[in-house]
């Protein structure tokens, strides 16, 4: 018997030719997924809870401490106190990022996430950016509320008359430093794709490997690790937040190229994980 | 069209798939078989590149999944239930996922109507059934209107009005010309979705055929004949090729004659016939006859 088959009639896809990918829809995407999840507007009410209510405190232990300070110098303290929880809080901020990766990993998401947009360099591009983004402006409305009791407190002006960015440039740095942290944790979230790793790993290099640099004396043979603590993404924020000439504190220009290099470095290794393993 | 081109993946020393070539085409439920283990959701992952192959190559219509312009509106998958995250509601899911493409918020809801998990879809995922878990799933790969539809055990988990309106959607897609590759483990289910079948068997294709032919290759016709005198009937049947056995009183399964041939010479002979059945094999003694060597975690006989 010989049939004749007719070959079907190719059917196009009834949705529009304008539904195709963008990278600013994948973004668009992405800030959807952050932002219908429970667990980040916790850590987001969590970081603005403790950063406001310790910028507070430490507001009133300097008023406390020296209540003869004049106007010029109590000024100079209010960045001090609106930025000082970022040392609490950047935990939050790379366990926010990490969780963003790891769940999607834990539940499964990864797979639909990387059937949707499967170039992995786009998804850990828009990850990356919409975590940054997030955490950046959530960290500026928090040091910017944190502003109001500090300046309570201490009966200062937030921005002397003489040098107004006196307090607006640290609060930047800070604001930029919580966004490393999350891209940091996010870093670690792809590599390991595992939760409490990640959020194992980046408590470690944030928080446990300042202290450890610490314990090494600054002098003699083995003061390099004391000074290699310095690059610490850390310390490195630190140096950023500090008044200019601090000891031991690198030069702006150097802290910022320093938390460049952890970023990349972070961003290599998740992209090296993600396009060489299966999903 | 899916076309897989010498398709081999390993894992280790394990191969998973290994050389295999087939293709998957437009207007017809093509059923992807084969014990656990076989290859078959592997082979899947690979066509739509979360899984990159070790060698050999997989394309949809003439592309690569990993380089389509709009991969949701090309084709559309259900690897598994549990591709959604737990903390996030259905709707919420399915908005991410239309946003990567574009797709409108209307077509998001048209999704959730046509797939009924319309009085779930304010819910969190993680506290769907398996079935509204999968008709999640089932509106994902709906989102954007695909001529492609892959679905990795779409039935499983379903009740018997799901399982059934999986069936009618997926052969209504395919009368539309749609390229449909589904896996089940449900040969019943099976044969009545699928127009064609590809059975894998520790990674290698072990068949890719038609339906109807695969049954009558892999199957034997039997016939079943009631009468009261089968044993004056069972003498005039025998011959050399022909197979007869007395299962109960009055009843006789007789293999390798057809039930015209029979019934004529019952009629020829004066014997009464109370029942003349012609039987074909049925997918599931297909698949088992065809598998029996390649199953990878074989039961033990229970004795």
């Amino acid at each position: 018997m010989t049939a004749t088959v007719a070959a079907p009639v190719q059917v196009r896809s009834g949705a529009p030719d304008t539904v195709h990918l963008t990278f600013v829809r994948v973004l668009r995407s992405e800030l959807i997924k952050l932002l219908t999840l429970r667990s980040t507007w916790w850590s987001i009410i969590v970081v603005a809870v403790v950063s406001v209510g310790l910028s507070a405190l430490i507001a009133a232990s300097i008023g406390a401490s020296a209540p003869d300070l004049p106007g010029a110098e109590l000024a100079r303290q209010v960045p001090t106190a609106v930025i000082a929880p970022i040392q609490f809080t950047m935990l939050l901020a790379g366990a926010l990022g990490a969780i963003a990766v790891t769940g999607e990993y834990s539940t499964g998401m990864i797979r639909s996430t990387l059937t949707a947009q499967p170039r992995r360099g786009a998804i850990l591009a828009a990850k990356a950016l919409v975590v940054a983004v997030v955490l950046a402006v959530v960290s500026l409305v928090v040091f910017l509320v944190a502003l109001l009791p500090v300046m309570a407190i201490l009966h200062t002006a937030a921005f002397p008359a003489g040098d107004p960015g006196h307090t607006l440039q640290p609060i930047l740095f800070a604001v930029l430093a919580m966004a490393v942290f999350a891209v940091l944790g996010l870093s670690f979230g792809f590599i390991l794709r595992n939760g409490p790793g990640a959020v194992a790993a980046t408590v470690g290099l944030l928080f446990v490997l300042p202290i450890v640099g610490a314990i090494f004396p600054a002098e003699g043979s083995w003061g390099w690790v004391h000074d290699a603590a310095a690059y610490l993404p850390m310390s490195a924020a630190q140096s950023l937040t500090v008044p200019a000439g601090t000891d031991g504190a690198l030069s702006v220009p150097v802290a910022l190229i320093t938390l460049g290099c952890w970023v990349a470095a972070g961003l290599l290794g998740s992209w090296a994980v993600l396009r060489t393993r299966d999903a | 069209m899916i076309t897989a081109e010498r398709l081999t993946k390993r894992f280790g020393t394990k191969t998973a798939v290994d050389d295999v070539s087939f293709t998957v085409q437009p207007g017809k439920v093509t059923g992807f078989l084969g014990p656990n283990g076989a290859g078959k959701s592997t082979t899947m992952r690979m066509i739509v590149g979360l899984d990159r192959p070790t060698s050999g190559a997989v394309s949809v219509n003439g592309s690569q999944y990993t380089a389509m312009r709009a991969p949701l509106r090309e084709v559309g998958v259900l690897l598994d239930a549990k591709a959604v995250h737990t903390g996030r509601t259905a709707r919420n899911h399915l908005r991410a996922m239309a946003a990567t493409h574009g797709i409108p918020s209307r077509r998001v809801d048209e999704v959730i109507e046509l797939t009924g998990i319309g009085s779930v879809a304010r819910k969190r995922a993680g506290k769907f059934s398996l079935g509204m878990g999968q008709r999640l799933g089932v509106a994902a790969a709906l989102l954007g209107d695909p001529q492609t539809l892959i679905l990795d055990e779409p039935v499983n988990g379903l009740d018997p009005e799901g399982v059934r309106w999986v069936r009618q959607f997926v052969r209504h897609a395919a009368g539309e010309g749609r390229t449909v590759l589904l896996s089940s483990h449900l040969m019943s289910e099976m044969s009545q979705t699928a127009d064609h079948v590809i059975v894998l068997g520790r990674g290698k294709v072990l068949a890719d055929a038609p339906l109807p032919d695969l049954v009558r290759a892999w199957t034997t016709a039997t016939v079943r004949v009631r009468s009261p005198r089968t044993a004056d009937l069972a003498g005039i049947l025998a011959g050399p090729a022909v197979e007869i056995t007395a299962t109960e009183p009055g009843l006789l399964t007789v293999t390798g004659l057809g039930a015209a041939r029979i019934g004529d010479t019952a009629a020829e002979h004066g014997i009464p016939l109370h029942e003349l059945t012609q039987t074909t094999g049925s997918l599931e003694d297909a698949y088992m006859a065809l598998t029996e060597q390649s199953v990878e975690y074989k039961t033990k006989e229970i004795a």
